[in-house]
């Protein structure tokens, strides 16, 4: 098990989770999100190549009101 | 009622008017009172959410439905590097390479780090981005802005929500006649429709509030009243204000006027 950083709070996970696994894993259901590693921006398209690791930072932000 | 359309960031539109989603008493009443702005452009931001959590999903159905155009912001970015990341996601989450570049460089009036944003906005136009930033109303910065490849500024009347209008009118002013080509908007500060035709009086492009809609007693109402002042504002720009004088001059004629004091 790997210790992770979500929006904040720490979660224990599988080893080897690339960031589809992730997001299932998380049953995350908001449509429409996008995902930062370390403050570093991951397109949906590398979701099934990046791996996440012990001691990441996820955010995962999803659209609200702003000014 | 003005029909004339104007172009920013690549769109043809018809609303001077760039109107926030935030602060209004009940997602049905932000939904009333953009519509009845009849603003094309929406500001959104992107936020942490648990999983599970339904909030965001039904705030951008109602955004979705409304068929206007989305500028997603960076709000509570502190560097660069975080407004870029944010700028990002957004892209990808809201199908949009417009982005409201907002660095934030003090916490107390949340005026902009114009540091961060011009070495932001740079890394951001490189990217594909139309980047739509907010600044001060400094003519400096808004030369570094303008130099990395800014074709739009967005200069503060005054602090965010602080409602207090137009602080440096002059300042505002020396940005438009340094930049006629640039697209201009007064962003922040706005509190009340005079302020709105004040800023579009000085010949800027648009207006960007929020606070001023969403804080009103009745927003929906004074959705309404603002966009007719941006509107009035912008006419009387184009229509061009008359010299102002020292002293009165009768408006109606005084010739043929009767019981006229020839030896008073």
């Amino acid at each position: 098990m790997i210790k992770v950083s979500v929006n904040g709070e720490i979660k224990e996970l599988p080893k080897g989770l690339n960031v589809s696994q992730l997001i299932e894993a998380l049953n995350y259901k908001t449509k429409g999100f996008a995902v930062a590693i370390n403050t570093t921006f991951v397109s949906i398209k590398s979701y099934e190549e990046t791996i996440i690791k012990n001691g990441d930072t996820i955010d995962i932000l999803a659209p609200v009101q702003g000014g | 009622m003005n029909n004339e359309t104007w172009e920013i960031g690549g769109k043809t539109l018809k609303s001077r008017m760039l109107i926030g989603s935030a602060l209004y008493p009940s997602p049905a009443n932000m939904e009333e009172a953009i519509k009845e702005s009849e603003a094309q452009i929406v500001t959104v931001a992107l936020r942490r959410q648990s999983a599970g959590e339904g909030g965001g999903n039904n705030f951008w159905d109602i955004i979705k439905e409304l068929n206007i155009n989305v500028l997603p912001n960076t709000a509570g970015c502190h560097s660069a590097k975080e407004a870029i990341t944010t700028a990002q996601m957004a892209r990808e989450v809201f199908g949009t390479n417009w982005i409201k570049l907002e660095v934030i460089g003090d916490q107390y009036n949340l005026q902009p780090d114009p540091f961060e944003t011009v070495k932001a906005a740079e890394i951001l136009i490189k990217e594909g981005f139309e980047v739509f930033p907010y600044t001060t109303d400094d003519l400096v910065v808004a030369k570094r802005l303008a130099n990395v490849g800014c074709k739009i500024l967005m200069p503060w009347g005054s602090p965010i929500g602080s409602g207090q209008g137009l602080m440096n009118p002059s300042n505002l002013k020396a940005i438009r006649k340094q930049f006629p080509e640039l697209k201009l908007i007064v962003d922040a500060g706005i509190g009340k429709p005079s302020d709105a035709v004040e800023a579009m009086q000085l010949g800027y492009d648009g207006i960007l509030l929020n606070s001023a809609i969403a804080l009103a007693q009745d927003p929906v109402k004074m959705a309404q009243a603002f966009k007719y002042a941006t509107i009035a504002g912008r006419l009387g720009y184009e229509a061009g204000t008359m010299q102002k004088r020292e002293f009165a001059s009768p408006s109606t004629p005084t010739v043929g006027t009767p019981f006229w004091h020839q030896f008073s």
